[in-house]
């Protein structure tokens, strides 16, 4: 077990190491430049730009620049350079903002996809599965922005409250109850079509984990021993199909950085997916590479629980 | 079964919760028509945040929104776009010019003469009215005093980078200054000294030695000394000199008084390289900002430079908040280092305090930024209370929310412009935009370099059925460099009409011909080149395609390119590598063309890169740069944008046109001596700025209804 922890960690450090210089070097190899080295804005002189260089050491050889990134990053000191807020900072803020909508996204997803996947799975080929079927496949093709927009022009038109940003503009002082509910209401829209992707895939792969389980030789064992079919579809079944979801369980935990700069731009949502979407184009070094230095972090990490959690749940590969 | 039921139950209460959670939520007429407060509040909404807030660092336009409502300058422009008063209540423009003896130099008439006549002959030429040479009239008629600066010595010390080795040499140069005539001019005159050369006679000026009255040592280069000659002895010197009288009793939002401290405050923190200031290239012109009384600054300048004016828009930071001394005890209190601490990184430009309109109350990144109106504004407070930026980067959302009632204008995209612009909910606004599409030709490239050849080809594209169909109608012809609202652009040049068969003859005469296969040639070489844009951009990639197509009809063979935007810049437009680009410049008011149309600005990261060299063109517009008269500033403008349409170094596509629409319960607050109070239409100005009355606008509980559109 011991040794596990061990070689795992070690593992990490080191793929994380050639996260780090990988993506440091993909940004700095990336053609564009931080918007304060603009060169076509006639206000921006080339005895500015130097200087803009050299503050953001961009002067400096790129192994140089890694080393004092790094450095900056692990004593909390690096600034982002469109407006000099450290970044740490700014990434928890709005990690803060991103995490209810992660929150509340991820326990749709999950509460609706197993009771969705296992009935469809019961009645494999009946209209009840058919039906599913069709409207999973088209939840997925159906672009997210086209069915955010949809859903806002009807709930705005039909239902005339407001639906975007966190809360409702101008709330100002209520009860706390009320501004709670008001929370959760704004949540209700994004966090939906957030997961109506997730849920639509990830029925579907409950539903064929049911059908492989329910093939198996001790289903048919238990099915003849006389068990009523409600013990043996979710006793004996639905077990034994939950094991592959918990390694997908430990994957979702990057989501939690990632954010998703479609519904949140659509919602003025101010999380993650936006603040790095802008980053990204406004060539924020700083910025960009911390979230993906975070990110590879919850990688990992996620990976490593899901071994954990693995070991836990199936005894046969606790070796 | 419990696993069963909690399956099934788990996501039924899930969902009933998140529903049940509409009926707590104010609805839009709650919050609007419900809301008194509402109606003391003005909503506007931006796709982008800003990201700085002071005014001497921004460099996006949500930042100086923002900006322009907390701080405050010492003049801006009215709806003429003429300048007005905001800070200073009024300021003069003169010019100190000065000029070394030149002892060497034969007048006519006189002979060589020493500082003292040649100061007499001045002044007896100033005096005496018969001089028949108008323009010489004109120049003297300014000089309000001359003065002698007695010869003097001095010492400098150079660092010249040595070349071999990285070690500077430091140079000691003794400079033996002869004497100098200073003359007081009652305004900026650029003429000056090419007038009174016809007083002292021609090459007085020019064929004075400044190299002479230098010594340096160690021993400097011939060519190295005539650069520092040039540089510390100046023969002439033009000094403008900016004056301006401060109100009294403006006061900042945290109730200290403005005075001219805080202007040259401002100054100096834009000039203090630890700042980054990006607005640095507009104030190095300045030779020094001195404070003449709390209430009168002094601006003097090394060289010609009308744009000088305009930079004084600039709003003034509060000294009290920044100076050194603050600045230091802020890093000290963050536990930073103090000599690496600037105003770039300090609270302030999170909370700004200027001495603007509006007060700044609070910023939730990626939210809102919410301002209050300042009670002790000098001009009286604005009869909004509030002031929100709301952050909406979705344009779909935005314009739900105006519905709704919760934005209270709304930038109408082109193809909703027919159906919103006559809604009659609303009061609408549009206007020209400062900036225009061209396609650029690459004249340092053949067949671009004849004139002809660039005329053909603008002839050969329907610009009209562009603006149709493409802009949606959404847009107008442009033939030159200048905004078209102001008076330096010159109506008079029309545009290209759109003609393939002279296009055809055009090129012909430029010898180039069709061939069996419908291609044109010109000595057995097919007419065929490459246009490129950058991707991103739907209006250009269309443009592209039409382009092409229109040439192709006319018998050129052209091949089109989508470049990513960072490569295009790089790779393409600062090395010069291209035929021909589509492309667009957003323009100032100020009609300064140097860095665009000069020919010194053509080499590999300039923006010239079309490669324009015009002897004339260089001319003119050095001259518009130290003409300080509006009225030839105009001239040599009308000249120049004639000179830029006939040679057409770019096919001038259009300018674009945008419709605001705006809730029509909002009206102007006109109130009169007698406190009575007069509601009138909201009106834009000639730049088709509708915002221009902000601080009186009100909005009504109902449409008003007026009695006569005036």
């Amino acid at each position: 077990m011991l040794s596990f922890f061990g070689r795992s960690a070690i593992q990490k450090v080191i793929t994380l190491f050639f996260v780090s210089v990988v993506s440091f070097l993909i940004i700095h190899i990336a053609p564009g430049e931080p918007s304060q080295v603009d060169p076509l804005n006639p206000k921006f002189t080339p005895d500015l730009v130097e200087r803009f260089r050299k503050e953001f050491h961009l002067d400096k050889p790129l192994y140089y620049q890694y080393l004092l990134f790094y450095k900056d990053l692990f004593t909390g000191k690096t600034v982002s350079w469109k407006d000099n807020q450290p970044v740490l900072k700014k990434i928890w803020e709005r990690f803060l903002n991103s995490l209810p909508l992660f929150v509340v996204g991820t326990i749709i997803t999950w509460t609706l996809s197993f009771p969705i996947g296992i009935r469809s799975a019961l009645s494999r080929g009946g209209v009840y599965d058919r039906s599913v079927t069709f409207l999973s496949y088209l939840l997925i093709s159906i672009p997210g922005f086209f069915f955010a927009y949809i859903l806002i022009i009807l709930v705005v038109n039909f239902f005339h409250v407001p639906v975007i940003g966190m809360e409702t503009f101008g709330i100002g002082d209520s009860s706390w109850l009320t501004l709670f509910m008001d929370r959760v209401w704004h949540l209700l829209l994004p966090s939906v079509l957030g997961a109506t992707g997730g849920v639509a895939v990830l029925s579907r792969y409950v539903r064929s984990q049911m059908l492989e389980v329910e093939g198996q030789d001790y289903i048919r064992t238990a099915k003849a021993k006389g068990l009523t079919p409600e013990i043996v579809h979710y006793k004996h079944a639905l077990r034994n199909a939950l094991l592959p979801f918990v390694t997908m369980f430990g994957l979702i935990l990057p989501g939690l950085i990632g954010g998703s700069v479609i519904i949140e731009s659509i919602f003025s949502w101010p999380g993650m997916g936006r603040m790095a979407y802008e980053a990204i184009l406004s060539r924020d070094y700083p910025i960009i590479l911390t979230i993906n230095f975070v990110s590879a972090v919850l990688v990992l990490a996620g990976t490593f629980i899901s071994d954990l959690f693995y070991m836990i749940v199936d005894p046969r590969i606790r070796l | 079964m419990t696993v069963k039921r909690i399956l099934i139950i788990a996501p039924a209460v899930l969902i009933l919760f998140l529903i049940q959670s509409y009926f707590w939520v104010p609805t839009y007429d709650e919050q609007t028509r419900g809301n008194p407060e509402r109606l003391h509040e003005f909503i506007t909404a931006s796709t982008g945040d800003a990201s700085i807030i002071n005014p001497i660092l921004s460099a996006d336009s949500a930042s100086s929104q923002i900006e322009s409502m907390v701080f405050e300058g010492l003049i801006d422009r009215d709806e003429n776009l003429h300048f007005r008063g905001r800070i200073a209540s009024d300021w003069e423009i003169f010019e100190e010019a000065f000029f070394y003896v030149n002892e060497a130099a034969h007048i006519p008439s006189a002979g060589r003469l020493n500082a003292k006549a040649v100061a007499d002959m001045i002044r007896n030429a100033v005096e005496k009215s018969d001089t028949e040479d108008g323009e010489l009239r004109a120049s003297l008629d300014c000089i309000e005093e001359i003065s002698l600066i007695a010869p003097r010595r001095f010492t400098v010390f150079k660092d010249e980078k040595g070349e071999e080795d990285k070690h500077n040499n430091r140079i000691k140069i003794n400079i033996n200054a002869p004497a100098r005539i200073k003359l007081v001019l009652s305004r900026v005159d650029q003429d000056l000294f090419r007038n009174l050369e016809k007083v002292l006679g021609k090459g007085y000026f020019s064929s004075f030695q400044g190299v002479k009255y230098l010594a340096s040592d160690p021993e400097a280069g011939d060519s190295k000394l005539s650069e520092y000659a040039e540089e510390l002895l100046p023969s002439i010197e033009h000094n403008p000199i900016l004056v301006f009288h401060l109100r009294p009793n403006v006061i900042f939002h945290d109730g200290h008084l403005l005075d001219a401290g805080d202007v040259k405050f401002t100054f100096d923190a834009i000039m203090n390289p630890k700042n980054l200031s990006p607005r640095i290239a507009d104030y190095e012109p300045v030779k020094a900002v001195e404070i003449i009384d709390p209430l009168t600054v002094r601006i003097v300048y090394k060289r010609l430079y009308s744009p000088a004016l305009a930079t004084w828009g600039m709003g003034i930071l509060p000294e009290h908040l920044l100076n050194g001394q603050a600045i230091r005890n802020e890093a000290l209190s963050l536990g930073k280092d103090p000599d690496s601490f600037s105003i770039r990184q300090s609270t302030f430009n999170r909370h700004p305090v200027g001495c603007g309109p509006f007060r700044f109350v609070e910023w939730k990144s990626d939210q809102y930024i919410k301002l209050e109106h300042f009670t002790d504004y000098w001009e009286g407070p604005p009869v909004y209370k509030k002031y929100i930026f709301r952050i909406i980067p979705d344009l779909l959302t935005q314009e739900m929310e105006f519905y709704a009632g919760t934005v209270d204008n709304y930038g109408v995209q082109p193809f909703q412009v027919r159906r919103l612009k006559e809604d009659p909910r609303f009061q609408s606004f549009s206007g020209v935009s400062f900036g225009y599409t061209y396609i650029g030709y690459n004249m340092r490239r053949e067949p671009f370099n004849d004139v002809k050849v660039r005329m053909a080809l603008g002839m050969a594209i329907d610009m009209e059925r562009i603006i149709r169909y493409v802009l949606y109608g959404e847009g107008e012809r442009i033939t030159g460099p200048f905004v078209k609202q102001t008076d330096f652009y010159n109506h008079n040049v029309s545009p290209l009409p759109y003609n393939p068969e002279a296009a055809l003859s055009l090129l012909k005469e430029a010898g180039w011909v069709p061939n069996r296969a419908g291609w044109l040639e010109k000595e057995g070489k097919r007419f065929q080149f490459t246009l490129i844009t950058n991707s991103g951009n739907d209006l250009r990639k269309a443009i592209l395609a039409i382009a092409q197509d229109a040439w192709k009809q006319i018998g050129i063979d052209v091949s089109t390119d989508i470049i990513e935007w960072s490569v295009f810049i790089r790779e393409r437009v600062n090395k010069a590598d291209f035929d021909a680009l589509i492309l667009g410049w957003s323009m100032g008011i100020e009609p300064d063309l140097y860095q665009i149309w000069h020919s010194s600005q053509t080499h590999p990261y300039e923006l010239n890169f079309v490669g324009f060299r015009n002897r004339e063109v260089d001319d003119l517009i050095v001259k518009i740069r130290q003409e300080y008269d509006h009225a030839r500033q105009v001239k040599y403008c009308h000249n120049l944008h004639e000179i830029i349409a006939r040679e057409q170094p770019y096919t001038f596509l259009y300018v674009g046109k945008w419709t605001a629409v705006l809730d029509k319960r909002i009206v102007i607050l006109e109130k009169d001596e007698l406190g009575d109070r007069a509601y009138k239409k909201i009106r834009a100005t000639k730049t088709g700025n509708y915002f221009f009355d902000f601080n009186k606008w009100i909005k009504l509980p109902e449409v008003p209804v007026f009695s006569m559109d005036y």
